[in-house]
């Protein structure tokens, strides 16, 4: 039963993909007044290029594999641990994108080539500007000029996947021809690697080739004399890749600048050339087999370490004691080419093996050890461990009781007898009380205490079977994870779920700042709102910003913004509390505009009452100098992000928090770009200003093969559900899978990715529903931004979904003010009044091509989709009580 | 008066009250004043509210002064526990450990998640557990070189827990987890690959050994039911201490995924939906050469060259070739019933091979001999029933497949296992023409018409949609299933959230009508704890009547 998890979210954001896609749409470039950095940066930098960590991202886990090859040196008696581990290893490799235009053999035709040298399934996303078009947007090119394989995405661009002409070359190619008579003034791609989901731009904008002259240069013309920079998606190695663009473009040919006259004529095109270094991060699959044996005649334990890792393997190792895996160093004698650090562990040189693929290691140790631990160290930037945790190899093989079959007993195993001990004892007083179950006859009062108490314990005891099932390593070891609290009675209260009863309005859109009074507006509408049934109401970022609509943030404590004053955000929150609406801020912890320029020009300097300097700004954000350490997330490039990991920036952050708290009286949180910083710092502010409820977005791109959306998302919804566990599940987080999938269920009418392989809902809300903030629209996705639009006009549907589904769902404001209010409206209060909550229980019942449905609770049906659903008829018999437009909804009586 | 009642060991908490309902009963008419049925549980004893305090004193010193004295007395327990009423008692409900409990090195894998999910089972009321053993775990190395320690010790976990523990001998492998065959075995049949299962075009199933081997003695001189006897009798011999207290059953493996049929869907495709007619497995040498004695012997040698013709390929619709046309099809021919009749005999002489085995080596001690026998209920709605037919059960719109087979369990008092009864109809693609309630029905027509008990299973660990409520309707009414009902299987995703919850709400209805218990007669005063014996893991159940 193990479960192998191990790339970590190489994706590229959807969120910015969107807005590169479809960023000649947006207005996003148009608000120029947050680029508050240097002039010097603007060229590369927009808002829309990523930078990630450089740690290598390796993650082991185990799998219950068995290597043959260890057979013979290993009599199989004595074995009593074998595993072996996946070691997931990435490395850089370099190489080169050419661009190449040139006119065809017969001197009409025109050929574009793009080529890539590097290994990946190379995707052209491309489209065309026509010369009587004015805008910037990208359109879809003529027929005639898609090269076999292409595909359509959407109305305005063309994916042509690269390929190989022959198995030597080394170029993955693609020629678009076209003829000149074609009013066609541009060409423009960005190219996109399959396997990892990076996008790679040309100076943080698509690449552009003129074909006419009088184009404006935005920038990113290419064929003209300009840099190159290259923004992969959620690759790593990014600042280093930037600089090795930035200083290789000096070797760029260019042959076609002196062409750039300014005459509107086309006959002036002329062929060019240019070649971009571009680096990728490559996954290498690697292993390592860890073996124990006793030997009979020494009673030592031997430890055999393999691995196909290549290069100098250093094991890093020691000893401990006991379950709190305590390192010690053994005493010696130590195996050769080992050296003691920091007395705290040993170091070994992993010995080549004989026949040259890769290294193994052997240890022998006193079996008075409970456990052998070690990290391999490749190099000094390259650590492997197991799913984030030192290895750690029991050295023995006993089972978690108190029997011993085997001979020869270790603390290990004294251990477990006492831990045995201690559960005996528990059930012992448990079936004290289930005997208060039996007295049942005689009407007693505690009964029901009594079962419950039984049932508590049965869930605390397969919470923890979960967890160690769910972890790899087979023997004991690692400790019960979260989900226990996941299976707790929804009677307590925590930031992560609030009540569980919780209802959402997002109380805002993208326009909501034109009015300049937005809070007065809403204000208004509280009593509306409470009597629709929300019970939340999430108001738009209080403090003054760059750009009006608040996600550009610069002083944290000047509550005046263009949603109203400081006094009518007080009164807002003082009505929604009187209506019995709880209230969230939205908060923006990521990033914050500086005040000043540092000596180099650069904004980094804040003002305000929260006057940091440029040690609050993390290191690895070329754009904005900052001194501090290295970013825990993602970065957000339109502003300096702050670097969470010092304590006086996380002192003045909660110090804020708890004053908006007191003084302007909210109770609890949205969380935007939580992508940005670990989670742990979010618990870090949650425990510290205890928030009825907080919901984080953590927005990333679902994976697609070829345009189309894979069914299984699980890959996504766990870097969600990764983020939420980071919280210690202090918080929710918004279920964009659930919206991703709906949009391709819906627009496609594929209802069958509403069940993923388990039969349960595919998005975050089928493996932690508690946690999950399930929602179909809002300010970034639909409103006047439109990023990603849920789909046309089946806005019901989705909601018909969320609505009666587990999860805690969420309304979007333009949703509630429109005609499918009263529809919303009676979905609503049908939840309420069959109190489905955060963990109902939802068991679906058809996931067919036209229609999906399920039952809640056993209590309320729901069927989405033009097809066909009735509900089964059994003990319950279902009446209908809602209908719309391909949704309906049942309830039983 | 004082009655004690020994229930047949390990009582649920639930059958301790039924003991003391008929005791109830029982002791009445003769007592006209008050009864007080106290349970005593370790030291503790636990008092109903409504028992008056002066009494508690008196109540609490006579459960001391019969705690100290032996209890095993067979006085009362013999009738009242052979009188208790099946349909009262309900199914014992079991639970399939993960098919990798013990590692091919023997060590105990998820040894702790295992202990703490053997507890919480036992909390929910849950029987027992199921456990795979492995031919090749425990039989690995060399032939007749057995090891049992990780079984062992999981059987002592079990015990431990106050389990029963059903075992199943598994003498074929697994893909997922990857469990092979004896690594010994696997070496005799690289250079002899006739000891495996064939198909027309002359690809081996590796994952057991061909039924026509069974009496041939092809591993180093031994023939498989051989090594199978020894397998058994070692395992017997090791596992006596638990034999009829914790070990309460033991399935024999019957062929591929120890099920009894032939293994003839194995090479589907994973991906489509629908799945295909199957095809013979009827070409390794062996089974060739018994084709053709039978063929010869019946005066058709021409008949003994090979199997049909003109059946469809694995995942060919059956009507993609005329052998299984529902009209005018070789199946209906004097040909296809020569072919079927012999095909499916065969299987019915393994499996009986098998049991008998079974029977005879564990049948003593007290240990009911299980064998699987699979739901083929795709294309179930023709006329000729290929995926059947192909798996070797020779059941068609025209003839009774099961009868011969429900007999032959019958013959060596074997209970049958039948799988797949949390699965709908409904559920199934339309295309496939499958009914897996109809067919279910059927065998357990047969069965019933035979007097073979029937144990239930559901079909898969994920849980097909809706799987509970079928399963419930299973458990209770009309439709019961005889025995014992194994639930598939522990692991992550029978803990996980998704899961577990449905599960517990199964198990508590199952134990619901047990609990009502308003039945009683109002005017006694009746006092209740329960005992459990922690030094053993029976449960005693004493009744003091005054």
């Amino acid at each position: 039963m193990s479960t192998v998890t191990t790339i970590e979210p190489l994706l590229h954001s959807y969120y910015r993909r969107e807005r590169l896609r479809c960023r000649p749409k947006t207005k996003v470039f148009l608000r120029p007044n947050y680029l508050n950095y240097s002039l010097k940066s603007v060229s590369n930098a927009g808002r829309f290029s990523c930078n990630f960590k450089k740690f290598q991202r390796i993650k082991a886990s185990s799998s219950s594999t068995v290597d043959t090859a260890l057979v013979e040196t290993f009599e199989s008696a004595d074995v009593f641990f074998k595993e072996t581990f996946p070691l997931t290893r990435t490395e850089t490799v370099e190489g080169k994108i050419f661009v190449r235009l040139e006119k065809g053999k017969d001197g009409k035709k025109w050929q574009l080539s793009v080529g890539c040298s590097l290994p990946g399934k190379w995707i052209l996303h491309w489209g065309v500007n026509y010369t009587d078009d004015n805008g910037s947007e990208w359109d879809q090119p003529p027929k005639n000029m898609r090269p076999p394989g292409s595909v359509a995405i959407k109305d305005y661009a063309i994916e042509t996947p690269l390929k190989k002409s022959s198995e030597e070359d080394i170029f993955h190619l693609v020629n678009i021809n076209f003829d000149l008579k074609s009013d066609i003034a541009a060409i423009n791609f960005v190219l996109k690697d399959e396997e990892t989901g990076a996008w790679y731009q040309h100076r943080g904008r698509d690449f552009k080739v003129p074909l006419v002259d009088f184009l404006q240069d935005d920038g990113n013309v290419i064929g003209t004399k300009s840099s190159f920079s290259f923004w992969p998606g959620a690759l790593g190695q990014l600042p280093k890749m930037l600089l090795r663009a930035e200083a290789s473009h000096s070797k760029v040919q260019d042959s076609s600048s002196e062409a750039r006259e300014p005459k509107h004529e086309k006959k002036h095109l002329e062929g060019f050339y240019e070649e971009q270094p571009i680096a990728k991060q490559v996954v290498f699959p690697n292993s390592l087999t860890v073996s124990a044996r006793k030997c009979p005649e020494t009673a030592k334990i031997i430890m055999y370490l393999e691995t196909d890792l290549p290069g100098d393997v250093v094991a890093h190792w020691g000893v401990c004691r006991d379950d709190a895996k305590n390192w010690e160093v053994p005493a010696p004698p130590h195996p050769p080419e080992t050296t003691v650090f920091k007395s705290k562990a040993l170091r070994t040189l992993l010995q080549p093996k004989e026949d040259g693929n890769g290294r193994l290691g052997l240890f022998t140790l006193d079996d008075e050890f409970a456990g052998f631990l070690f990290v391999l160290k490749l190099n000094e930037n390259t650590w492997f461990k197991c799913k984030g945790n030192d290895f750690y190899i029991p050295l023995s093989r006993q089972l978690g009781s108190d029997i011993a079959p085997i001979p020869g007993k270790t603390e290990e195993a004294k251990q477990e007898v006492s831990q045995t001990e201690y559960t005996n004892g528990i059930i012992k007083e448990i079936r004290n009380l289930v005997s208060g179950i039996s007295s049942e006859m005689s009407r007693n009062t505690k009964t029901k205490e009594a079962q419950e108490s039984i049932l508590q314990e049965i869930e605390k005891l397969a919470a923890e079977a979960y967890g160690i099932f769910r972890s790899s390593i087979p023997t004991f070891s690692e400790e019960a994870v979260v989900e226990s609290e996941a299976l707790k009675p929804p009677v307590h209260i925590s930031s992560g779920t609030g009540t569980g009863f919780e209802i959402l309005c997002q109380g805002f859109n993208w326009e909501s700042h034109k009015s300049g009074r937005w809070y007065m507006e809403l204000k208004e509408k509280a009593a509306e709102l409470s009597s629709l049934g929300f019970s939340v109401v999430w108001l738009p970022p209080p403090t003054e910003s760059v750009s009006p609509e608040g996600y550009m943030p610069k002083d944290l404590y000047n509550l005046n913004c263009r949603y109203g004053n400081i006094d009518e955000l007080k009164e807002t929150v003082k009505r929604f509390h009187e209506v019995g609406i709880k209230v969230l801020g939205d908060v923006v912890l990521n990033h914050r505009c500086a005040h000043k320029q540092n000596q180099n020009g650069i904004w980094n300097i804040f003002g305000g009452r929260l006057d940091w300097d440029d040690r609050a700004v993390v290191a690895d954000d070329p754009h904005f100098q900052g001194r501090g350490n290295k970013s825990s997330g993602d970065n957000f490039h339109a502003a300096p992000n702050i670097d969470h990991s010092q304590d006086f920036v996380r002192k003045d952050i909660k110090e804020w928090l708890c004053w908006l708290r007191k003084e302007i009286g909210y109770d609890g949180w949205r969380l935007d770009f939580v992508r940005g910083f670990w989670g742990g710092y979010v618990k870090d502010y949650l425990d510290a200003t205890e928030p009825h409820f907080a919901v984080g977005e953590y927005w990333d791109s679902l994976s697609y093969t070829y345009g189309e959306m894979d069914h299984n998302q699980d890959a996504h919804r766990q870097r969600i559900v990764d983020w939420i566990n980071a919280t210690n599940g202090t918080a929710g987080a918004f279920d964009v899978t659930t919206k991703g999938i709906l949009h391709a269920a819906l627009e496609r009418c594929e209802y069958w990715r509403l069940s993923d392989q388990k039969g349960k809902p595919p998005g975050v809300v089928g493996w932690w529903p508690s946690r999950a903030v399930t929602f179909i629209e809002n300010h970034d996705t639909g409103s006047t931004q439109g990023h990603w639009r849920f789909p046309g006009g089946k806005e019901m549907q989705g909601y018909a979904y969320i609505l009666t589904h587990p999860g805690t769902p969420s309304v979007f404001y333009d949703h509630i003010f429109s005609h499918s209010r009263s529809e919303i409206a009676a979905l609503i209060s049908l939840r309420k009044r069959h109190k489905i909550n955060c963990r109902s229980i939802i068991k679906i019942t058809k996931a067919e091509r036209d229609v999906y449905a399920a039952i809640v609770d056993e209590k309320v049906a729901v069927k989405i989709g033009p097809g066909h659903y009735v509900p089964p008829s059994g003990p319950q018999s279902w009446s209908s009580v809602l209908e719309g437009k391909d949704y309906k909804v049942w309830e039983s009586s | 008066m004082e009655v004690s009642v020994i229930g047949n060991s390990q009582a649920t908490m639930v059958r301790a009250e039924l003991g003391y309902r008929e005791l109830g009963s029982f002791c009445s008419p003769r007592n006209n004043y008050q009864n007080k049925i106290l349970f005593r549980r370790n030291d503790s004893v636990w008092f109903a509210s409504r028992s008056a305090r002066w009494r508690k004193a008196q109540l609490r010193f006579t459960v001391k002064a019969v705690q100290s004295q032996p209890i095993r007395s067979d006085r009362v327990s013999g009738p009242t526990s052979a009188s208790r009423p099946k349909s009262r008692d309900g199914v014992r409900l079991f639970v399939g450990l993960p098919l990798d409990t013990v590692s091919d090195c023997n060590a105990v894998n998820h040894a702790r998640a295992i202990a703490a999910g053997l507890r919480a089972l036992k909390l929910l009321g849950v029987e027992g557990v199921e456990l795979p053993i492995w031919w090749g775990v425990a039989e690995k190395e060399v032939m007749g070189k057995y090891e049992w320690s990780g079984y062992l010790a999981v059987a002592d976990v079990v015990q431990k827990a106050g389990l029963k523990l059903h075992v199943s001998l598994c003498f074929h492998a697994s893909r997922q987890p990857n469990i092979p065959l004896p690594k010994w075995v696997s070496q005799i049949g690289e250079s002899e690959p006739s000891i495996f299962y064939t198909d027309l075009t002359g690809k081996h199933y590796k994952d057991c050994l061909s039924l026509a081997a069974d009496d041939l003695p092809v591993l180093n001189g031994k023939t498989p039911i051989q090594v199978y006897h020894e397998f058994c009798e070692s395992f017997r011999s090791s596992f006596m201490p638990f034999m009829g207290s914790t070990i309460t059953g033991i399935s024999m493996g019957l062929g591929p995924d120890g099920e009894l049929r032939y293994p003839s869907h194995h090479r589907q495709v994973k991906t489509s939906k629908i799945p295909g007619a199957g095809e013979f497995q009827c070409y390794d040498k062996n089974m060739l050469s018994l084709l053709k004695q039978h063929a010869e012997s019946s005066g058709n040698p021409l008949w003994g060259l090979g199997g049909p013709h003109d059946a469809p390929k694995y995942d060919e619709s059956p009507s993609w070739n005329s052998f299984f046309k529902d009209h005018g099809g070789s199946w209906e021919s004097p040909y296809g019933d020569f072919f079927l009749s012999w095909y499916s005999n065969q299987l019915i002489s393994h499996a009986n091979r098998l049991l008998s085995l079974g029977s005879s080596t564990f049948g003593d001690s007290g240990i009911k001999v299980y064998g699987k026998v699979p739901l083929m209920y795709s294309w179930y709605n023709t006329r000729s029933h290929p995926s059947e037919l192909t798996a070797g059960f020779y059941n068609t719109n025209n003839r009774d497949g099961y009868e011969a087979v429900a007999e032959m369990f019958l013959k060596n008092s074997c209970k049958m296992i039948l799988p797949g009864m949390d699965l709908y109809d409904e559920h199934q693609p339309h295309e496939s023409l499958s009914s897996p309630e109809s067919l279910l029905a059927q065998i357990r027509k047969a069965c019933k018409k035979q007097g073979v008990e029937v144990s239930g299973q559901n079909s898969s660990e994920s849980g097909a949609p809706g799987g509970f409520e079928q399963i419930k309707k299973k458990l209770f009414g009309a439709d019961a299933v005889d025995d014992l009902f194994t639930y598939q299987r522990m692991g992550a995703y029978f803990f996980s959230p998704e899961h577990f919850p449905s599960f517990t709400k199964l198990v508590r209805n199952l134990n619901q009508p047990r609990l009502h218990l308003d039945d009683l007669p109002e005017e006694e005063e009746v006092t209740a704890a329960s005992v459990h014996n922690n030094s053993d893991t029976s449960v005693h159940v004493q009744a003091a009547v005054y």
